[in-house]
């Protein structure tokens, strides 16, 4: 599914995304495919996410004492609070950029099943916060000394990722096509998402802390729990969300 | 053991509130009641004209 | 509108007297408790009022799903009127929770799984009507509202789930643990009785409540419909 087959060369010319030819994962591939190259060439969302995830980061700095006996409990809420604030900030604009330019039209015209474009924005929001957390851990390991690259924190950032991204690809989806679109989204978000945030910080918590494993695995059973039912729910209700 | 006149103050505040705030509820609800029945009756005479 | 159904108005003189007859059996047949005394009889208005929330909020996500599955707008008016008498009980039930928890735990709030869940459905709800105000659209408003309560009905019970998580796990932050012992009481079979009749009470009351709302949305539906047949 992933690999594509090999289009006749003079067909089209290579720099152009594969376009999907039937197949659920190709279109979803073609729409991840581009996401990513429109944010190649333009880099305003990643750029926007990041200032804005590092000026969380310094406010919080001054906000609360992090001072080194305390760091290994409240990085973790630190952490996830500036990826869930930057989150939006991605999701609003990822949704807002199809609808103005009428891009969501065009796909929806598109010959392909619509929850693909539900799961090619979402994988693509996903790679978005994943990147904003691959600058965010070593920018604080330096300026915090704590190691945060472990191979469990980065297992726990990946399943709290997809479970935000999940819902909040639907919810960005809706929020985009209402009057007050940018204000909406963290307010229907933010109270829906508050297992992911509390197993996602528990977790996290747990694993800087190098505690039992015993202790951290209902976290991580309840982020994987939570994964699997939104992502199922997102895929069933989309169409909801952009039938017209 | 909680003292009887404390025990009494916060009883009161309890179902204060809670009558004060459904009351408030079935007020709003007759309120928007009536707005609409007036928009109806408003909207009937300009279709009559 | 079709005048008031001979039913609806039996129902709203039942809910009335009631209302009434669980107040006097509150006030008057239960049995003082011994430790916290009068302050325990908000206990019956705070389980019911918590109770018709429970009932609403099951309402809500059931004419979501209505909704989704036929599409008639019928379904969407149910939907709102169970999300608003939901979000009016639950504030009750959490403000009298507050009064309880004062005397007898000595703070007006616990991060407790129930308490703290409630909160959060306020806030899903608050959200719920934010939303709907943010599209003119009835049908996409409709459709936007039912595929949100579906998914807040989802979220809750893994809300509630991972807030027990969190305290088993995590000792008592502040009073959990004292706080069972301190605020359970052993119930009197006659405390039993009263709380099984306010209950009963105040699902009268919601049923009547309900058609009420739902009524008051029809209006206001036929409001809606013929403005826009003499704007047009």
């Amino acid at each position: 599914m992933t690999r594509n087959r090999p289009s006749p060369p003079a067909a089209r010319p290579p720099s152009l995304p594969p376009r999907p030819r039937g197949g659920f994962g190709r279109a979803v591939l073609a729409i991840l495919w581009k996401d990513l190259a429109a944010e190649m060439r333009s880099r305003e969302l990643l750029s926007a996410m990041l200032v804005f995830a590092l000026l969380v980061i310094l406010i919080f700095n001054f906000a609360i004492e992090l001072a080194p006996a305390l760091r290994s409990t409240i990085t973790p809420g630190v952490l996830w609070v500036t990826l869930a604030f930057a989150g939006t900030l991605g999701l609003n604009r990822s949704m807002a950029v199809e609808k103005d330019r009428g891009c969501l039209d065009g796909l929806l015209l598109a010959p392909v099943d619509r929850s693909a474009i539900f799961f090619g924005k979402m994988l693509a929001n996903l790679v978005f916060m994943l990147l904003v957390a691959a600058i965010l851990l070593p920018v604080y390991s330096l300026l915090y000394n704590i190691n945060l690259f472990r191979p469990g924190l980065l297992l726990v950032i990946l399943l709290g990722s997809l479970g935000y991204v999940a819902v909040g690809t639907l919810l960005a989806g809706m929020a985009v096509q209402a009057r007050t679109r940018e204000v909406l989204l963290p307010i229907l978000l933010f109270p829906v998402i508050v297992p992911v945030l509390l197993a996602a910080v528990r977790a996290s918590g747990g694993f800087l802390q190098s505690a039992p494993f015993e202790q951290i695995l209902p976290w991580l059973n309840l982020l994987i729990g939570y994964d699997v039912i939104f992502l199922a729910v997102a895929y069933m209700v989309f169409d909801f969300i952009v039938e017209e | 053991m909680i003292a009887y006149d404390i025990s009494i103050q916060y009883m009161i505040a309890g179902y204060g509130t809670a009558l004060g705030v459904l009351a408030l509820y079935l007020v709003s609800l007759l309120l928007r009641w009536r707005r609409l029945k007036r928009d109806l009756q408003t909207l009937e005479e300009l279709q009559s004209k | 509108m079709e005048p008031r159904p001979k039913l609806l108005s039996l129902l709203t003189g039942l809910s009335v007297l009631l209302f009434l007859a669980t107040l006097a059996v509150v006030f008057l047949y239960a049995p003082l408790e011994a430790r916290m005394n009068y302050v325990q009889k908000v206990f019956y208005i705070h389980i019911s009022t918590a109770w018709v929330g429970m009932l609403g909020f099951l309402a809500a996500a059931a004419a979501g799903v209505a909704f989704l599955a036929t599409k008639n707008l019928k379904w969407d008016i149910v939907e709102v009127a169970a999300v608003e008498i939901s979000l009016v009980f639950f504030f009750i039930a959490i403000v009298t929770g507050s009064i309880w928890a004062k005397p007898s735990w000595g703070t007006w709030w616990t991060w407790d799984a129930r308490l703290t869940t409630a909160a959060i459905l306020e806030m899903i709800y608050l959200a719920y009507l934010l939303l709907r105000q943010g599209i003119e659209d009835p049908e996409r408003r409709a459709r936007f509202g039912a595929v949100y309560t579906l998914i807040g009905g989802l979220s809750v019970p893994v809300t509630f789930l991972s807030i027990r998580l969190w305290q088993t796990i995590h000792p008592a932050i502040i009073g959990t643990a004292s706080a069972q012992a301190q605020g359970g009481f052993a119930m009197a079979p006659t405390m039993l009785q009263t709380m099984f009749f306010a209950l009963f009470t105040f699902s009268v009351i919601f049923v009547t409540l309900l058609w009420h709302r739902v009524r008051l949305g029809r209006l206001a539906e036929k409001v809606e419909q013929r403005k826009l047949q003499e704007f047009k």
